[in-house]
């Protein structure tokens, strides 16, 4: 049986910095935050995700399983705040509407394979 | 502008500054923390991290407690809404804070109350961002009070699908919470044989998965089962392991559970008065944390063996204290047949000897 040890604290730290090339391109090139925006959401995830790593439920799970809830919170991020930029309206850019359209769950999960497929 | 979509109005606390903060805020007294929220940092994430670790360590020491302060934060952060934290950390806590409220309900025989607070761990956790983790949480703790209410067949049903969760979220400690469950389901189809097996099983990857807590509490059961079945050698080396873990831990439950699960024995092996003051020790440890239905449970245990000894009167005494608290409880409905004829007996000034071991024995099987 799998041991259940205390979480070291570097774990989430590895997870984070490894996911975090993923989350920023997602952010500048799918949602097209700019790169100040991109920085500031990014500090916000990572004081998140500390937290995330440390709860009841989430804070039992190995952390690498936490990545997907990681990539899931990026996208809902970046896509909230493009909307908000927008104030309602259309953007000029086709690509990103459609973006825009999808589920951030299921653009995080697009993501959460491209970033298995770099690592196989 | 950056991309901040909550900005904090202040400097967030580091970790180890929050469990600080949640020291102040267990020491204030529970009627002064709203107007003292922003020095206690009462809004702060971390602080409420910490208060529910506190908390959940907590629960098994003193349950009650534990209830009126999970009570206490998540009225604090629901009304008047309060924004807490990043994305979805206002919904965890709100879930967190009902998951404690009802389980410490639960510890304390409050079913209706637990249920209400399930339900609303249930709403605040639908809406985080790792639902199905925090989810299969409180469907553990539904299966525990389903199988208070005694629904066996229900709990045996549902473990092993929650039990897959559990495997496929990396979170074996828990799933091995389910077994535990699976052992309690025997003692409720009266085979403790079935209930040594398991604990057995549970105390073995226990140990392995270094879980003390769940380790202690298997071997607690261990001792109620090997006490049913007169094995003296097996319930006593079982307190043995058991005791130390307890104590460190403070797990005041379980450690009343053994003075119990040894009277138990001792009954088993007809020394009735020793067995009795052993009930009574178990019975003062249930009072220090505000158990009463296992304390009434117990009344009814000791009369039933004071009338083995022919002491009716005081047998009648003890029901009569139980009764109040049994009634008070809304036990289930074969649990008010046996509490009707007890009630008549006492009424008639004598006992309906089987009337009363029913009544206990569904007590009996609540305490595991």
């Amino acid at each position: 049986m799998e041991k259940s040890s205390p979480r070291r604290p570097d774990e989430v730290e590895s997870v984070f910095a490894l996911t975090l090339e993923v989350i920023h391109s997602a952010l500048v090139g799918y949602y097209q935050l700019t790169e100040d925006e991109a920085r500031g959401a990014e500090e916000d995830l990572y004081v998140w995700f500390q937290r995330l790593s440390r709860r009841g439920g989430a804070g039992h799970m190995p952390a690498k399983l936490l990545r997907i809830s990681l990539l899931s919170a990026a996208c809902q991020y970046g896509r909230s705040f493009q909307l908000w930029k927008l104030g309602g309206e259309k953007s000029p850019d086709a690509h990103l509407n459609e973006l825009l359209a999808r589920e951030p769950d299921e653009v995080a999960g697009d993501l959460d394979r491209r970033f298995k497929e770099d690592r196989s | 502008m950056t991309g901040r979509v909550l900005p904090f109005r202040g400097r967030p606390l580091s970790s180890e500054a929050g469990l600080r903060a949640a020291e102040r805020v267990l020491s204030t007294p529970l009627d002064e923390r709203t107007a003292k929220a922003k020095a206690l940092h009462l809004e702060d994430p971390e602080t409420l991290l910490a208060l529910c670790g506190v908390l959940r360590e907590r629960i098994s020491a003193s349950p009650a407690s534990v209830k009126e302060e999970a009570q206490f934060l998540y009225r604090f952060i629901e009304s008047p809404r309060r924004e807490i934290g990043l994305f979805d950390e206002r919904d965890y806590f709100l879930g967190e804070t009902a998951l404690l409220a009802g389980t410490a309900c639960r510890c304390l025989s409050q079913r209706e109350d637990a249920w209400i607070w399930f339900d609303r761990a249930e709403a605040g956790f639908r809406h985080t961002m790792n639902a199905p983790a925090e989810l299969s949480r409180l469907s553990y703790q539904k299966l525990a009070e389903r199988l208070e209410e005694r629904q066996v067949d229900l709990v045996l049903e549902l473990l092993p699908s929650l039990f897959e969760s559990f495997q496929k979220l990396g979170m074996p400690e828990d799933a091995l919470k389910c077994r535990f469950l699976e052992g309690l389901a025997h003692f409720e189809k009266d085979d403790p044989l079935g209930a040594i097996r398991v604990f057995n099983a549970v105390c073995q990857q226990a140990d392995e998965l270094g879980s003390q807590t769940l380790l202690a509490d298997s071997y607690v059961n261990l001792i109620h089962a090997h006490g049913l079945l007169g094995e003296a050698e097996a319930a006593i080396e079982a307190s043995r392991r058991a005791i130390p873990i307890l104590r460190a831990v403070d797990n005041r439950i379980s450690l009343a559970k053994v003075h119990w699960g040894l009277a138990t024995l001792l009954r088993e092996e007809g020394q009735l008065r020793e067995a009795i003051d052993s009930y009574r020790k178990a019975q003062e440890d249930f009072e220090a944390i505000g158990m009463r239905a296992d304390i009434a449970a117990l009344n009814l245990v000791v009369a039933d063996l004071l009338l083995e000894e022919g002491r009716s009167v005081e047998a009648l005494r003890e029901i009569s204290e139980a009764l109040p608290v049994i009634a008070e409880l809304k036990m289930a409905p074969e649990g008010m047949a046996a509490l009707s004829l007890v009630r008549e007996s006492v009424r008639r000034q004598e006992v309906n000897r089987q009337a009363l071991r029913e009544l206990h024995g569904y007590f009996q099987e609540l305490q595991n």
